[in-house]
């Protein structure tokens, strides 16, 4: 597991996670509003050569990542490629009719999806969730409560990990596993697991309070998050790169450019 | 002297109990003492820690009524669970918390940091270090150092060694005898030989929640030992008291034995645990010792075939490979009762997968009234005591009538009445033949009841001792192999 999340540290860990998380909602709003097969594709690129080159971490680790969401690409673009409709046939078989425009609709799709996956992954790889949230607390006026509340709570997912193990175990014994189906299983084991994950977080805001927590009270920061010069670079290489994206997709077309909005339903 | 703390005529009451907890209870605490607060299990000790601090009605929600009520301006709490009291996943941040509570200057943490860490002895390479790579000891030192850095004239502690080992709890006892000399500390604990010394007050509750004794700790108790000792709260010479005799050995009512050939434990292929050849006979009860971490939970879930195992293990000439060859065979008792309950009723949970049985309803009726819990027989597992909830998992293992029954410290935080009768009960089972295995930090079970030691160390079982409960050298080797 730890080996599968250790990277390098990057310029990319360097950037106000504030400004990285909104550039990253940015950039889905873009990817939503990008129409033309040509310039989805250049975006993809982009997004890509940051999550290769960019990230820290090794090849291996970065395929095994995204292995989930290279099915998510296949399964969002073969089905709207075989399943779509559309005039200009190329093949059919029984239910499967692959049209032209099916076709380029499922790419459109599939390079969609995996830009969303990529980028999602690229935040969640360089950004530690203190510096996230001292950031978010920082630049954006979080207040305070629920920035550690937050904190804690992430504290508390390998203790329930954990938890989660020990309880199987302890109903194994009792010889429950043989006796029933998976889904009562679930059931009595998320009783107890949840029971006591109430009880550690109301004991974590009584000890919180201990400390003089109060969250209507100014207070200083460990960890002071501001902006440098990464992250000048940080916008201006989505700004640039975008850009020239945009102007090869329209100047030296690699597939044919339609808007994918102008395809008859 | 001036008091620091105190309440007059406090009334409290838990929402959906019927009996006040408090009723008109006056206590006041002055500067500078040492204050040790004794009492079965739920008789408000550690709620009136948290009235005194404040903590109730502020934070916890209950109802309360007082005349008059003086908090401290400075306190700090140190709490009982070491997995609960941080927020943050470092230790430096975790301190860093406190300090920003507190307004201090970034420019200023780092160091502070750094010195209230030396403060509790708390001595670690890098401060940015994960809090869940301390051991308990360690993490309830950070406790105090984050309790240090509020700078309070009054200290609560409510049972903070109650999750830790032997060694962690002579640290954390020996940080704050340093640190707080003259503090005013307000403590509830039940492992009192190490701070005996310590407290010059004693304050015992009975289980209603009223006021029995108050005075200088050798006063109370040489006068009040005989109700203390009603009670089953812990005393000085507890264990000295309690008469076990062994009873001369008949003849058992099963024949079993346990054997294992370099038998091996792994978690994600390391192994964990790692016995030689080893055989066990029907009469035998041992307990292993062990540091937290060096194995003994995981020799308890590899007997159990949690784990994966290698090598020959056999019970009753019975090669064991999965965990279906010993189903009705091997019994484990986990720490937490809570996690092998499974069913809505006390009645329910005790004959789970037995109501086939012949005379299950008598055994069951039977083991429930030596447990004293014929009441609360319809009652719904979670909504039992603590205590109660313990000794329920124990019961259940017995009518399971297992070869081998596996305990994984089957008395922590009991009282001394609960204790010895536990204890009693799995003498009668090892009377009748079955192997006992138990794992315990408790030095004088092992003395009184073991009749064989087994130590891990480095998840390698490096001692084994036949016992004999007569003898006395044996207390010396014990001393020995415990250190």
């Amino acid at each position: 597991m730890n080996s599968l999340f250790s990277g390098k540290y990057t310029w990319l860990h360097s950037i106000n996670p504030s400004l990285k998380l909104l550039t990253i909602v940015g950039l889905f709003g873009f990817a939503i509003n990008i129409h033309y097969l040509n310039f989805m594709l250049g975006f993809s690129c982009v997004i890509l050569t940051l999550f290769i080159f960019g990230t820290g971490y090794s090849y291996k680790q970065l395929l095994l990542l995204s292995l989930p969401f290279l099915l998510v690409f296949l399964s969002t673009s073969s089905s709207m490629i075989l399943f779509g409709k559309g005039e200009t046939i190329l093949f059919k078989w029984a239910y499967v009719q692959i049209s032209e425009e099916s076709l380029i609709r499922g790419i459109h799709l599939g390079f969609r999806a995996l830009s969303f996956a990529m980028l999602g992954l690229i935040f969640a790889l360089t950004t530690k969730p203190v510096r996230l949230f001292y950031s978010l607390m920082q630049q954006l006026k979080l207040p305070p409560k629920f920035a550690y509340s937050f904190m804690a709570a992430i504290r508390l997912i390998p203790i329930m990990v954990e938890e989660y193990q020990i309880i199987m175990n302890a109903q194994k014994i009792r010889g429950f596993e043989q006796k029933n189906n998976f889904l009562k299983r679930m059931q009595r084991i998320a009783i107890p697991l949840l029971s006591q994950s109430i009880r550690r977080a109301y004991r974590i805001a009584i000890s919180m309070e201990a400390k003089r927590f109060q969250s209507n009270r100014k207070r200083t920061y460990y960890y002071e998050i501001g902006f440098s010069r990464n992250d000048l670079f940080f916008l201006c290489y989505f700004l640039v790169l975008l850009g020239l994206a945009y102007l090869l997709s329209i100047q030296y077309p690699l597939l044919p450019n339609t808007d994918v909005r102008s395809l008859s339903d | 002297m001036t008091s620091i703390t105190s309440v007059k005529n406090l009334r409290l009451k838990f929402p959906g109990e019927s009996e006040m907890l408090f009723k008109d209870m006056s206590l006041s605490i002055n500067r500078g003492e040492k204050v040790l607060l004794l009492g079965t299990s739920g008789c408000g000790k550690s709620t009136l820690l948290q009235v005194l601090s404040g903590l109730v009605p502020q934070t916890i929600d209950i109802p309360i009524k007082f005349d008059e009520i003086q908090i401290p301006d400075q306190w700090g709490f140190v709490f009982q669970d070491p997995d609960t009291q941080f927020c943050m996943p470092y230790v430096d941040e975790e301190l860093a918390f406190v300090l920003e509570n507190l307004q201090v200057p970034r420019e200023e943490m780092s160091s502070k940091i750094c010195s209230l860490l030396k403060e509790v002895g708390l001595e670690l390479d890098n401060i940015h270090t994960p809090i869940q790579h301390l051991s308990g000891g360690m993490k309830q030192r950070l406790a105090i150092a984050s309790v240090l850095a509020l700078k309070p004239d009054v200290i609560f502690l409510d049972e903070p060694t109650a999750f830790i080992d032997e060694k962690g709890t002579e640290q954390i006892w020996e940080t704050v005898k340093r640190i707080w000399k003259d503090k005013t500390l307000i403590i509830v604990e039940h492992k009192i030989e190490k701070i005996m010394d310590f407290a010059d007050r004693l304050i015992v509750f009975t289980p209603g929640g009223e006021i029995l004794a108050d005075g200088n700790t050798s006063m109370v108790f040489t006068q009040y030992k005989e109700k203390i000792k009603e009670y089953g709260i812990w005393y000085p010479g507890a264990w000295d008291e309690y008469k076990f005799k062994r009873l001369a050995e008949n003849k058992f009512e099963y024949q079993n034995t346990l054997k294992l050939q370099d038998f091996k434990g792994y978690r994600i292929k390391e192994i964990k645990i790692w016995a030689d050849d080893m055989e066990v006979q029907s009469g035998e009860w041992i307990t292993i010792i062990g540091e937290n971490g060096a194995g003994k939970s995981s020799l308890l879930l590899a007997f159990m075939q949690l784990i994966k195992t290698s090598g020959n293990y056999f019970i009753n000439d019975l090669l064991v490979k999965k965990i279906k060859d010993i189903s009705g065979l091997v019994y484990l008792v986990f720490q937490n009762p809570e996690y092998q309950f499974l069913t809505h009723s006390v009645y329910d949970e005790i004959t789970y997968g037995l109501q086939n049985q012949q005379n299950i309803e008598a055994d069951a009726k039977e083991i429930l009234s030596s447990l004293k819990l014929t009441s609360k027989i319809n009652q719904h597992p979670y909504h039992l005591s603590v205590g109660q909830k313990r000794r329920l998992s124990v019961a259940t293992a017995f009518l399971q009538k297992p070869t081998v029954l596996l305990l994984d410290e089957p008395t922590f935080g009991q009282d001394s009445i609960n204790t010895f009768r536990i204890l009693e009960w799995i003498e009668q089972e090892r009377q009748k033949g079955t192997i006992i295995l138990m794992v315990t930090h408790d030095q004088h079970i092992t003395e009184r009841f073991a009749t064989r030691l087994w130590k891990v160390q480095n998840g390698k079982i490096v001692a084994d001792r036949q016992l004999n409960n007569s003898c006395k050298v044996q207390k010396e080797m014990l001393n020995e192999l415990i250190i």
